[in-house]
């Protein structure tokens, strides 16, 4: 789950609650993703860093409480190091899992899949780092968020309850969550106010169980999927901001259980869509394949034509790369931009006075956390 | 807010705000543009940036931020006044010099490109060249720790353990002891197997194992047939494609990974780049050891032939579907093709006689599994 940034400054009598704004112009984000998303193309994925820098600067830089907008002070080198520095640690790492892993299958076949589970240890590790990263970048009133607490710590309680959670089929989650968050929240600072998380797992449960127990119809009637996803998903951020404390200040939301459905079916519309252009696309090129070589369909792709299948398998990749492209840009500005504006809009921030004069502190954690959150493929927003 | 508009330009009704950056007090200030900039809280002490270390901060549009890099990194001024915004801008010279300029995304273009590059090469060229060389170099205890680790796993698939009938395993110690001399495989732990499964196939692992399983056993008719396949899985032994392979798949999916970013390598790009590349390199390694083959039945005055129509016999002909750029092996028909071309009467003796052979066909018992 993200966290969003968040600033409030209270006064301690029963003021009226402030709004947080979100003033983000929708075409401009558009505008900022598809360049990105571009340039990722042509470098390979290396200017994710920075693309990933420009997504939050925009979104932080947009989002405004009690008045004041926040700002991301984050930049894509330190992204880029901490990448670099995470790949020194990992190769390493990979070849120590291979040669112990060989170790294991000697002794007993597929013993080493366990070994698996280390890197699900590690990405929670990294997840935790990562959030650290992010929450030293983000600055309100001039003021920066910060971090203690331990990655490791962290990562044994996820491991911990991961394990309740599967051996409960899943009901256990909502307790896993609230302690996860807890140790979060307990453990971020705003200047010298200390966060805190006031849900707790039971609230969720009660609001989410029915899902849990419907869960197995929407295995089956598909369509169902995307309403009972959105559902849960609308339920778990509105628990989740309801409980976040940072010293006095406190938050609540009012977000409506079905806000997100119409979000997750523009999303499945767009990919619906794009795939019967990229099904079109395809079968096009391969007419045009065929007609321009003059030859019946088997012999095109038949044996000793690996010459000719070659102007096909451009053609497929050049599609799929502009599918990518496609998804890359419709998942940002739905699933993020306005996920994040959807979500922000009903957020009340109550008790703002209590962070009016806070005195900042807190040292600038290194993005080795996003490194490895990027290497294990675990990265968030 | 202060009318006081002592000094220089007038001070606009939307108010001028302050943060020190120590404290997150709001400072609501006035400004004054002299030979630097003053920012005058009333009953505060002045604050004056000099305009040349004056930056530009992330801000909501309608809205001016500014940082200084002489005052503490986290002070801000915003200047919500457009007219005051716009006579402070003219001032700052190097407002936006520490911004991502057109040239920095050039730059940032032209080195993923140079690395793409680089990265491309390597795998091309870089990796099997290591993996050729390294390959021969792997010492024999670490191969065959790798050997018995995929053996373990082998087993665990085809279940079971290796078929035990005496008769039938002396034959068979026969046939691969005299392919063993002939390929020249002085690896005295070799060891050879049948393994009671249906799936028509055989394969070597690292540190010298060969495995034949069942179900090419029963297919195939003469001791010749046999032979070409298991001089064949010789010729991956000899030339350690195992190994080669290994270093070879690891390099080169890392490399890829890399390229793409994520070292675990799940996307579709890294899979589809690996295939093309792997099955390249894989047909490569097959087509050398289909020619360690033929020397050997070549050496044993047998002819390579029976071999490849005993595949050709369970593949069928393989061309005509699907992508012939992805497949891992030669095509049956061509491999076929070319033993045809190699085809000698046999001029040896035959590897096993006709008793022998009845014995190997009956090495895991009556044959139903």
């Amino acid at each position: 789950m993200q966290w969003a940034p968040i600033g409030s400054e209270p006064l301690p009598p029963p003021l009226p609650p402030t709004r947080v704004d979100f003033t983000g112009n929708r075409s401009e984000f558009r505008k900022l993703v598809t360049k990105g998303a571009m340039l990722e193309l042509v470098t390979f994925g290396f200017y994710r860093f920075w693309l990933v820098t420009d997504i939050r600067r925009h979104l932080w830089a947009n989002t405004a409480v009690d008045g004041d907008a926040a700002e991301y002070t984050g930049r894509a080198k330190e992204l880029l190091v901490g990448f670099l520095f995470a790949l020194a640690i990992l190769v390493p790492i990979y070849l120590a899992y291979f040669l112990i892993g060989i170790e294991f299958e000697r002794w007993q076949g597929f013993a080493s899949t366990p070994l698996f589970i280390s890197f699900y240890a590690f990405g929670q590790f990294a997840i935790f780092r990562a959030r650290r990263y992010r929450l030293t970048r983000t600055v309100w009133r001039g003021v920066r968020f910060w971090m203690d607490g331990s990655g490791w710590a962290y990562s044994f309680r996820a491991m911990a309850w991961g394990l309740l959670v599967f051996l409960t089929l899943g009901l256990a989650l909502p307790w896993r969550e609230a302690s996860l968050e807890r140790y979060k929240m307990q453990h971020t600072h705003y200047g010298d106010l200390s966060g805190d998380f006031e849900g707790d797992g039971w609230t969720f449960f009660k609001r989410g169980w029915w899902l849990w127990l419907l869960s197995p119809i929407a295995m089956v009637i598909f369509p169902l999927a995307p309403f009972f996803y959105a559902e849960f998903k609308a339920r778990e951020w509105r628990w989740w901001l309801d409980g976040i404390r940072i010293g006095g200040v406190s938050l609540s939301s009012e977000l409506p259980h079905d806000a997100f459905y119409g979000l997750y079916w523009k999303v499945i519309g767009w990919w619906m869509l794009l795939s019967i252009i990229f099904a079109a696309y395809l079968g096009g090129a391969t007419m045009l394949v065929v007609k321009l070589s003059g030859l019946p369909v088997e012999q095109v792709f038949g044996p000793d034509n690996t010459a000719k299948s070659i102007p096909m398998l451009v053609m497929m990749v050049i599609g799929y790369f502009a599918v990518a492209l496609a998804v890359n840009i419709i998942m940002r500005v739905y699933l993020q931009r306005d996920l994040w504006a959807k979500v922000l809009e009903t957020v009340e921030v109550h008790n703002i006075g209590a962070a009016a004069d806070v005195r900042g502190s807190g040292e600038l954690a290194s993005a080795l956390g996003e490194g490895f959150a990027d290497g294990l493929d675990v990265a968030g927003f | 807010m202060s009318e006081l508009s002592t000094e220089v330009p007038a001070q606009s009704a939307k108010p001028t705000i302050f943060f020190d950056g120590v404290s997150s007090r709001r400072r609501e200030v006035s400004l004054a543009l002299g030979d630097a900039l003053d920012i005058v809280e009333e009953g505060g002490a002045p604050v004056r940036w000099t305009y040349a270390d004056i930056r530009r901060a992330d801000s909501p549009a309608g809205i001016l931020r500014l940082a200084s890099t002489s005052a503490p990194p986290l002070a801000r001024l915003e200047i919500r006044d457009a007219a005051l915004a716009a006579n402070v801008t003219a001032r700052c010279m190097r407002l936006d010099e520490h911004q991502t300029s057109r040239r920095g995304v050039a730059k940032i273009v032209g080195w993923s490109v140079a690395a793409a590059v680089s990265i491309v090469c390597v795998v091309l060229f870089g990796v099997p060249l290591a993996a050729d060389r390294l390959a021969p170099l792997v010492p024999k205890p670490i191969e065959r720790r790798i050997g018995d680790a995929s053996e373990v796993q082998v087993k665990t698939i085809f279940g079971r353990k290796a078929c035990e009938d005496p008769a039938g395993k002396a034959a068979f110690t026969k046939l691969v002891n005299r392919l063993r001399d002939a390929a020249g495989l002085d690896d005295d732990a070799m060891t050879a197997g049948v393994l009671p499964t249906s799936v028509p196939n055989a394969f070597a692992l690292p540190g010298g194992k060969v495995f034949l399983l069942q179900g090419l056993l029963d297919k195939a008719e003469s001791p010749d047939e046999l032979a070409g396949i298991l001089a064949h899985e010789l010729g991956h032994l000899k030339h350690h494609d195992n190994m080669r392979g290994l270093i070879y798949n690891g390099g080169t999916s890392f490399l890829i990974g890399l390229l793409f970013g994520d070292v675990t390598g799940s996307s579709a790009v890294i899979f589809a780049s690996r295939s093309v590349v792997e099955a390249s390199y894989s047909r490569e390694a097959e087509t050398a050891a289909d020619t360690f083959a033929i020397e050997i039945m070549h050496a044993l005055g047998r002819s390579p032939k029976p071999s490849a129509e005993l595949m050709f016999r369970i593949t069928g002909k393989e061309g005509g579907s699907g992508f012939t750029i992805l497949a891992s092996h030669p095509l049956t028909e061509d491999r076929l093709a070319r033993m045809t071309r190699e085809d000698r009467p046999a001029s040896g003796p035959p590897l096993l006689t006709d008793t022998e052979w009845q014995a190997l066909k009956g090495i895991c018992g009556s044959g139903k599994i």
